[in-house]
């Protein structure tokens, strides 16, 4: 056992977190002070991150090799390993600034898509709504059949969390035999609308893939069960690894706001009240960070690795929440202003919970699988 | 970054993992109906001198199995070459008492010795310390006081040099097994000192005049610790274990030590709790309780994950004050939170006395008190976070 992070990581880890200081959490006073003005009082303020703040992090992104994480060799990426890309999520969750290396399943840049999707000319979504709620498929409700013609998609209406993208990749079952296929659809492909554009809480814009009388060429079926798995994994990985970065921005501001605020004649750090929140939330902390690397760990050495990925991110969002709340809470009145990062992290942090496996799902499933056992 | 055991780490734990399969697993049906001093440690009490011959023949089984332990090689595990012993790791230690912990029999691998007891000099280590280590000889740790619990700093027992001598007086509580022990690792102050200055530990036999074990004390848990009492307890000065008011860092020597253990053996009594929750519900209510045992079992995987990141943290010899903390609050909590789930799924009938939810009801509520109660451990968690900031949890 050796648990220290080895040289490459550690410079890995320490470009990140280089990159969200310098580039990231340096403009997140501007982009917290952003008003909308035009909003009716009590609306939540929209804010966006303005196109040429994106586009020039995304072109230092992708000089420091943090643009996406996922890129093989041949395409002038690094295949980087899954605790290094947990390293480096981590890392952007400390930031508030909607900016993060995109993610692409990796089995993707071995298609008809590899190149576009590597040099970011097309940009991907993932439609895996029935994830969403259990954390695998089993209950799938998008089907298909293969026909010499192609495959024949049964209507159906799927949420995606990124409707603006080009690509959408999403699971179904084939009438029958049950088999799971994974498909790539584009926005342009006859019978695909994208519709019933909504927004959410926490400022993403979600929207319905909808397929009506589609029929797509077969090569459009990329991958089968276990890259759906994968996917899947890999998204509760990044998921989990955020929500790290959130636990590690609000522990840090939650101890240095409660050394410096005096109440009644005393810092806030020396209440018991106040100690034990931030106690508690550590020990959250430092079990999630173990767990998720562990995860990570053996998605690299080819061990099992989907259960341990779901605990990790089910305890990680949670913690992400507690943290966020925790912060609110320490900071009082600021906790609750926008021109702090701590009420986005605490709208974003709920909203993770329920990605990829909602929590008394994945519960459920792993209780299912002890007493059966 | 590698998480797997090494490859003698791995070699040991499978010897174990076979020992527990060979040899503890098949006796589980003989000692479902053990008496309940057959629960942890108890049996190592003074019921070891019982003549009720149903007690005889399960201490019987009981060194039946230290024997072939001792020649599988799995004695003296923790102790250092030097003494003959294999030194393993941390690490190791845990992964040994995590297969030990798959099955409820209350055996485990000896000798330990009690970890300050390698501070003994000149003829202490002949007189205290082999004589531990080939288990002839067992200790009780004094150090909790009545007025003094979870803050040692402020115990008043006294010890008041008188030449070659130091005199005792004071009263300890709780020490377990003080009254079948041979000897006694005593925390006494230095006349006028206060706080953690002029504490010193010392090594005091039994039958030492002055000293006595007043009484042993029944518990929720089924121990049954002591008070012990000293009046003008007379010892010589080389009964001093280490150097005469060091006594403090020998005390939290000890108490971290343990920790990791505390950590393991909670995972292991957790797991076996749900264990019999999902016999109980897998035929008739496997729907209403899958969720919370789901819950409760991702739970204990987090608890094991940190137990085994502070061993290894131990082993770098890296601080590990948080981590130990962090694990006796987790484990003792959640242990007792799954056995309380375990009894609401489980009624009545889970609070048959020697039912195993029963057993484990009683213990793991003291758990949650001894070797520093959740609240210490909270503080301890805390004071590290305001001393170091958020680098108290930077990765290694």
């Amino acid at each position: 056992m050796d648990l220290k992070l080895t040289e490459e990581e550690r410079l890995i880890k320490d470009t990140a977190a280089q990159f969200v200081d310098r580039e990231l959490i340096a403009r997140e006073g501007v982009y917290l002070k952003q008003q909308a003005p035009f909003l009716p009082p009590g609306a939540p303020a929209k804010r966006e991150l303005d196109a040429q703040a994106a586009a020039e992090l995304n072109e230092r992104a992708r000089q420091v090799g943090l643009w996406s994480l996922d890129l093989p060799e041949n395409l002038g990426g690094s295949n980087m390993s899954a605790v290094a890309r947990v390293l480096i999520q981590r890392e952007f969750g400390r930031s508030v600034l909607p900016f993060r290396p995109v993610s692409i399943p990796r089995f993707l840049f071995e298609t008809q898509y590899g190149e576009a999707l590597a040099d970011g000319t097309i940009s991907l979504a993932l439609a895996f709504a029935e994830a969403h709620k259990t954390g695998e498929l089993s209950r799938l409700q998008t089907f298909y059949r293969e026909e010499p013609e192609g495959c024949i998609l049964r209507d159906s209406s799927i949420f995606i969390a990124n409707p603006r993208a080009d690509l959408f990749l999403f699971p179904a079952r084939e009438q029958g035999t049950q088999r799971l296929g994974l498909f790539a659809i584009q926005r342009d492909m006859p019978g695909v609308t994208i519709g019933d554009e909504v927004e959410l809480t926490n400022d993403w814009i979600v929207a319905r893939l909808m397929l009506r009388q589609c029929k797509i060429p077969s090569e459009q079926l990329l991958g089968y069960e276990y890259e759906a798995g994968a996917v899947i994994a890999s998204e509760q990985l990044n998921i989990a690894a955020r929500s790290l970065g959130i636990g590690m921005r609000c522990l840090e501001s939650s101890i240095e706001h409660a050394r410096n605020r005096v109440t009644f004649g005393r810092p806030l750090a020396q209440r018991q009240a106040i100690q034990w929140m931030l106690a508690d939330l550590s020990i959250e902390l430092r079990t999630s960070t173990w767990l998720t690397l562990e995860a990570a760990w053996r998605a690299d050495q080819e061990l099992s690795y989907f259960e341990e990925a779901a605990l990790a991110k089910k305890r990680a969002a949670k913690m992400a929440f507690q943290a966020a709340d925790t912060a609110i809470q320490i900071h009082g009145g600021y906790g609750v202003c926008k021109e702090f990062p701590f009420e986005g992290f605490y709208r974003e942090a709920r909203l993770l919970r329920l990605l990829y496996g909602q929590e008394h799902e994945l519960d459920r499933a792993r209780g299912e699988r002890f007493i059966e056992a | 970054m590698e998480f797997y055991l090494s490859s003698d780490e791995e070699n040991l734990r499978k010897i174990v993992a076979e020992f527990v399969r060979d040899e503890l697993v098949p006796l589980e049906p003989e000692f479902t109906n053990a008496p309940d001093i057959f629960e942890g440690s108890r049996w190592k009490s003074r019921v070891k001198s019982s003549d009720d011959p149903e007690i005889k023949r399960y201490l019987g089984i009981m060194e039946g199995l230290e024997k072939k332990a001792e020649v599988k090689g799995l004695w003296r595990l923790d102790v250092p070459k030097r003494y003959g012993g294999a030194e393993i790791s941390n690490v190791a230690m845990i992964a040994v008492t995590e297969e030990l912990e798959k099955t409820a029999i209350p055996f485990e691998f000896g000798n330990h010795v009690s970890n300050i007891l390698y501070s003994c000099k000149g003829a202490q280590i002949d007189q205290y310390l082999w004589p531990c280590i080939r288990g002839e000889k067992t200790s009780a740790f004094g150090l909790s006081e009545p007025a003094s619990g979870a803050d040692p700093s402020m115990l008043q027992t006294t010890a008041t040099p008188d030449g070659e001598d130091f005199v005792i007086n004071g009263t300890k509580m709780f020490p377990t097994f003080a009254d079948v022990a041979d000897f006694v690792q005593l925390f006494a102050r230095l006349p006028g000192t206060v706080g953690r200055e002029g504490v010193t530990c010392f090594l005091i036999d039994t039958g030492t005049p002055g000293y006595r074990v007043a009484r042993s004390i029944a518990t929720l848990a089924g121990t049954e610790p002591c008070e012990l009492v000293f009046e003008n307890c007379r010892v010589h000065k080389s009964q001093v274990l280490g150097e005469v008011g060091d006594g403090w860092a020998l005390n939290q020597a000890w108490l971290g030590n343990r920790r990791f253990q505390v950590g393991i053996r909670a995972h292991g009594q957790a797991r076996r709790v749900l264990r019999v929750v999902a016999d109980l519900v897998r035929h008739k209510a496997a729907d209403r309780f899958a969720g919370r045992i789901g819950h409760f079992l991702g739970e204990i995987e987090a608890l094991r994950t940190l137990t085994y990141l502070g061993a290894w943290k131990a082993d770098q010899k890296m601080n590990v004050r948080s981590e130990a903390a962090s694990v006796k609050l987790f484990a003792t909590e959640l242990l007792h939170q799954v056995t309380d789930f375990a009894l609401e799924v489980c009624g009545p009938s889970g609070l048959h006395k020697n039912h195993v939810l029963a057993r484990t009801f009683r213990h793991a509520r003291a758990t949650r008190i001894v070797e520093g109660p959740s609240e210490i451990q909270r503080h301890i968690i805390q004071r590290e976070l305001f001393r170091e900031g958020a680098a108290a949890l930077a990765l290694p």
